[in-house]
């Protein structure tokens, strides 16, 4: 028998252009993107100020909260809105394995986050560009950082601040495959996230928890988008592995717990 | 066709999730067609339709993109096909609607034609006509029983319908505290008492103590002013007729008392409240 996992991811696409919860998410996006280009001179020395640092402003304030919160919700939904209303059980008595299933769900959410993604910085460049200017980083004094060096580094703030989304994906499917209800699932999803960003330094995990390295990336770009000196080591090291070992522990705690639930009712 | 019987809490409904591999059997194995369900569920279920409890649909997307949703998993995905069973179900015209616009016997109809897609050689359905008029239960049984006579299909129904199950099934099965009490066929299960018969009197009613006196009578239950049941006791209906004629009674019939499945499940299952 074939693999469900793209019949299935097809299916979840088909699902996800239909409901209304992810186009508020992408226009909650919008809503920042438009917001910053009129506040950023507000917040930014003038001198330096270009098209860079208002998309990297734009990406951190993004997936910082907004986009955080909207990832986690939509992920939070997945399974729980399934189970709940019984539409899990239609689908799981056809050929479809538990695992594919819910890899079909974890893949749904990384899509999900990549639009967001895209979109934000679809946003955030277009109307960077029609109030600044991209190219080399430079001040009065002259060219801080080349455009090649700029494009470089954004690219790699990019990618790098898709890793702790990914584990909040992880985390977010995981918390659905362990409750019944959606509102339930939501309500642990963002109950447990405040939770853990309240308390964290008090009890020293600050650095071994996924969500202290949200936006973190971007808060690197953006002293480089301002000439400053900046330094990605080593702790983007330890961001990579925390959020790597979230990815892998989630996904495979939540799959089993997955595999081995009843679903009767 | 075969029922699948029991009280309430017998476990119909959990041996049929523990058939669709929804809830995991505290031992024991189950096969459909030589599969294991939980060693090898993709052979095992792919010619196989089911409809545990109260049929589910994403109720924000019309009927016909939910038997798509579906057709695509079971590799089924023809427009055609889709369309056909829209129509056989009577939602051809109201296929585009959202799920949430329909009622409940419509919502029931189209769990039904989710069953049929991708050609399936057994059905399982939990109570498939639950909720629905007596029209649309006939019209769904009728179909199912088309459907078994001309395509082969096999169709596993459990329902606490006894008459429904009376009607259109072939073969019964009767399970209590999650074990399998008894099962068998249907007619054979529904035949005809021998040494019981139903006595219908034309002018006067009969003397039950009367009767009783006779040797070859065990027992005389009243119906009516007119009508009585009469179960004997190594003796037949020949000798009752000559007997009542003796005695002056004028009998307007005489028949052998029909089973009825209802009297057959209380019989196994000793559970008034849940006949």
């Amino acid at each position: 028998m074939p693999n469900m996992v793209l019949p299935l991811l097809h299916n979840e696409i088909t699902k996800m252009t239909r409901t209304k919860l992810p186009y508020f998410g992408l226009f909650s996006v919008f809503l920042i993107c438009l917001l910053l280009s009129f506040t950023t001179t507000a917040w930014n020395d003038s001198d330096t100020l270009n098209a860079w640092g208002y998309v990297g402003l734009c990406m951190q304030c993004v997936f910082t909260d907004v986009g955080l919160i909207f990832i986690a919700v939509f992920c939070a939904m997945l399974i729980a809105e399934e189970t709940g209303f019984g539409t899990a059980r239609v689908v799981l008595s056809s050929p479809v394995l538990r695992w594919e299933f819910y890899t079909a769900k974890v893949l749904i959410g990384l899509l999900y986050m990549v639009v967001m993604f895209a979109t934000a910085l679809l946003l955030s460049i277009l109307l960077g560009s029609l109030k600044f200017q991209f190219g080399n980083v430079a001040d009065s004094a002259g060219i801080i950082y080349g455009a090649k060096e700029v494009l470089g580094n954004f690219l790699l703030a990019l990618f790098l601040d898709m890793l702790p989304m990914s584990a909040l994906v992880m985390y977010g499917v995981f918390i659905s495959a362990v409750t019944k209800r959606s509102g339930q699932a939501i309500g642990l999803v963002i109950g447990s996230i405040i939770l853990i960003e309240t308390t964290k330094n008090f009890i020293n995990i600050g650095p071994y928890v996924f969500t202290t390295y949200r936006g973190f990336s971007w808060s690197i770009f953006h002293y480089i988008a301002q000439g400053v000196d900046y330094q990605w080591f080593p702790e983007i090291w330890k961001m990579i592995v925390v959020s790597l070992i979230y990815c892998f522990v989630i996904f495979t705690a939540g799959l089993i717990i997955f595999a081995k639930r009843d679903l009767n009712g | 066709m075969v029922g699948f019987l029991g009280p309430n809490g017998a476990g119909k409904s959990t041996a049929l999730y523990m058939a669709s591999r929804l809830v995991r059997p505290s031992s024991g194995t189950i096969k459909i067609f030589g599969h294991d369900v939980w060693r090898d569920f993709k052979n095992a279920i792919r010619h196989v339709g089911t409809m545990v409890e109260m049929p589910s649909f994403y109720e924000y997307l019309s009927a016909r993109k939910n038997l798509e949703l579906i057709a695509r998993l079971r590799g089924n995905s023809a427009s055609s096909k889709i369309d056909e069973i829209l129509e056989r179900m009577r939602l051809f015209e109201r296929r585009n609607d959202k799920v949430a616009t329909y009622s409940h016997g419509m919502k029931q109809r189209l769990g039904l034609g989710m069953t049929l897609i991708g050609k399936p050689k057994l059905l399982i359905l939990d109570e498939p006509t639950n909720g629905m008029d007596p029209e649309g239960t006939r019209e769904i049984l009728s179909f199912l029983r088309e459907k078994i006579k001309n395509h082969g299909l096999a169709v596993f129904i459990s329902s606490h319908l006894l008459y429904e199950v009376e009607e259109y099934c072939d073969r019964v099965f009767v399970i209590n505290h999650g074990s399998l009490i008894t099962s068998g066929k249907v007619r054979e299960i529904l035949a005809p008492h021998e040494n019981v018969l139903q006595v219908t009197f034309h002018d006067k009613a009969v003397d039950t103590d009367y009767l009783l006196n006779e040797d070859g009578i065990e027992l005389v239950e009243s119906l009516s002013n007119n009508s009585v049941v009469i179960t004997l006791k190594n003796r037949d209906a020949v000798w009752l007729n000559k007997l009542l004629l003796d005695r002056g009674y004028h009998v307007s019939a005489l028949t052998p008392k029909q089973k009825t499945l209802k009297e057959f499940f209380l019989s196994v299952t000793g559970d008034e409240n849940n006949a």
